[in-house]
């Protein structure tokens, strides 16, 4: 329960940035999509079931704040974390350049999804080229605030101890130190 | 059968998971207009905490700005000054046509319409995504706004409104790709469809015996019931006229800056 709030007060803190901090000193193309970040991690961290409830949550609440169509991004966060999660157990979790690969991967899925969607149910072709010239930047934003991300997190990891497989970070039991 | 389902049947949900998302999301295609009670809720939620947030940003960059950098402020007086003048010689002009327009109006016992009822409101937030165009403002269903209400500021249309919650609303801005309006060359009358592109727009269905030039401006032709007749939307920047074909290709420039949009007017639906 306590990770549920945590992801969902995260996503709503990540949503305020990005549409009220972000547009005050960043470019569009250089705002990162923290919630896809966050998504990712899920996919990585949280248990299936739980994860999936959170992603449709979090693709809802970016859906309220992005574009004018309820359910792209539901669609779009809720395919990506699927992906990730198929990937997920073959993969060594707590790698940090493989989280940072696995953004990088994200964003260029996500910015296809979005490209495959709007250009085949809302035809509106034209946007496809501002994605695509707005990728490069995007993955480097991403691969930045996910980086940033994870130092923060680093930094308050004795808080997170006990949890096992946490993505990105080295593993620790709930015995560790002790 | 059974066994089948059974076997796969995490497959089968997921599977079944997304095919309902798309279907939402594809019904809701249809309805763009319409808010719904999620929506409406994480909009009233967060207007708050947007509202706060948008302050506390103005104030810090207002002290930046106006007390700790002000570098620009000789080059922009001058600037501002020298516009100020034409600007006066501008004005001189078009008094003396205005005095016509009324004398000539009431030589025609020109009715005129009721003029729609204006409500200021602040842009509060943005759009969360790099290529959709949208803006939250601080106004909504208990000020009277509605879906489909235009927006406009004093150099011309914003978009108009497609969400409503109690105390905010969201535009979609005009250089959106699901944005399209009814538009008009002021020079040669040409009607078209203005449509945005993402970045900029495009003026669409323009007849291409019409000669229009770089530089013409762009109106409303209040085709449509949604704009009202006249408002400015963007000036020509380039026309492409291939040698055939029914239609000239035409770009334009938005007259607004939608990238220092801070205060706008939500234009009210005239009482029936």
């Amino acid at each position: 329960m306590r990770g549920l709030c945590f992801a969902l007060f995260g996503g709503l803190i990540f949503m305020l940035l990005q549409t009220t901090i972000f547009p005050r000193f960043l470019p569009p193309e250089m705002r990162p999509n923290l919630l896809l970040i966050l998504v990712i991690y899920l996919g990585l961290s949280e248990s299936f079931l739980r994860a999936v409830f959170l992603t449709l949550l979090l693709g809802a609440l970016q859906d309220v704040f992005c574009g004018s169509t309820f359910g792209l991004y539901v669609t779009v966060q809720l395919t990506v974390f699927l992906l990730i999660r198929l990937f997920s157990e073959r993969l060594n979790v707590e790698s940090r350049p493989l989280l940072l690969g696995l953004i990088c991967a994200g964003t260029m899925l996500q910015t296809f999804l979005l490209g495959f969607l709007l250009t085949t149910f809302a035809e509106a072709g034209p946007v496809l080229w501002v994605l695509l010239s707005d990728l490069p930047f995007q993955i480097f934003v991403n691969l930045l605030a996910g980086w940033l991300l994870l130092l923060f997190l680093l930094r308050f990891q004795p808080l997170f101890g006990t949890r096992q497989g946490m993505a990105g970070l080295p593993y620790q039991s709930k015995y560790h130190g002790a | 059968m059974r066994d089948f389902l059974k076997r796969h049947q995490i497959s089968l949900l997921i599977i079944l998971l997304v095919l309902v998302v798309v279907l939402i999301y594809s019904a809701n295609l249809r309805t763009k207009t319409t808010t719904t009670l999620f929506e409406r809720a994480v909009l009233t939620l967060t207007e708050p905490l947007q509202q706060a947030i948008d302050r506390t940003g103005a104030s810090i960059n207002g002290l930046w700005n106006n007390y700790l950098w002000l570098v620009d402020t000789r080059r922009q007086n001058i600037v501002t000054r020298q516009a100020n003048r034409e600007l006066r010689a501008r004005l001189l002009a078009v008094r003396e046509v205005t005095l016509e327009n009324q004398r000539l109006k009431k030589l025609l016992d020109f009715v005129e319409a009721d003029p729609r009822k204006v409500l200021p409101a602040l842009v509060v937030a943005e759009d969360a995504s790099s290529w959709a165009q949208t803006i939250v403002l601080d106004k909504g269903l208990r000020h009277g706004v509605q879906e489909g209400n235009p927006v406009v500021v004093a150099e011309g249309v914003v978009g108009r409104v497609i969400k409503v919650a109690n105390n905010s609303s969201r535009v979609l801005l005009l250089t959106d790709a699901a944005s399209s309006i009814a538009g008009l060359v002021q020079r040669t009358r040409t009607r078209g469809v203005v449509r945005g592109d993402g970045r900029e727009l495009n003026l669409e269905f323009a007849l291409r015996n019409d000669l229009i030039e770089v530089e013409d401006l762009i109106m409303t032709s209040g085709m449509g019931g949604v704009f009202p007749k006249g408002l400015i939307v963007g000036r020509v920047t380039a026309v492409q006229r291939n040698d055939f074909g029914l239609f000239q290709q035409i770009k334009l420039a938005p007259v607004v800056d939608f990238s220092r949009l801070e205060e706008v007017l939500v234009l009210m639906r005239p009482a029936e």
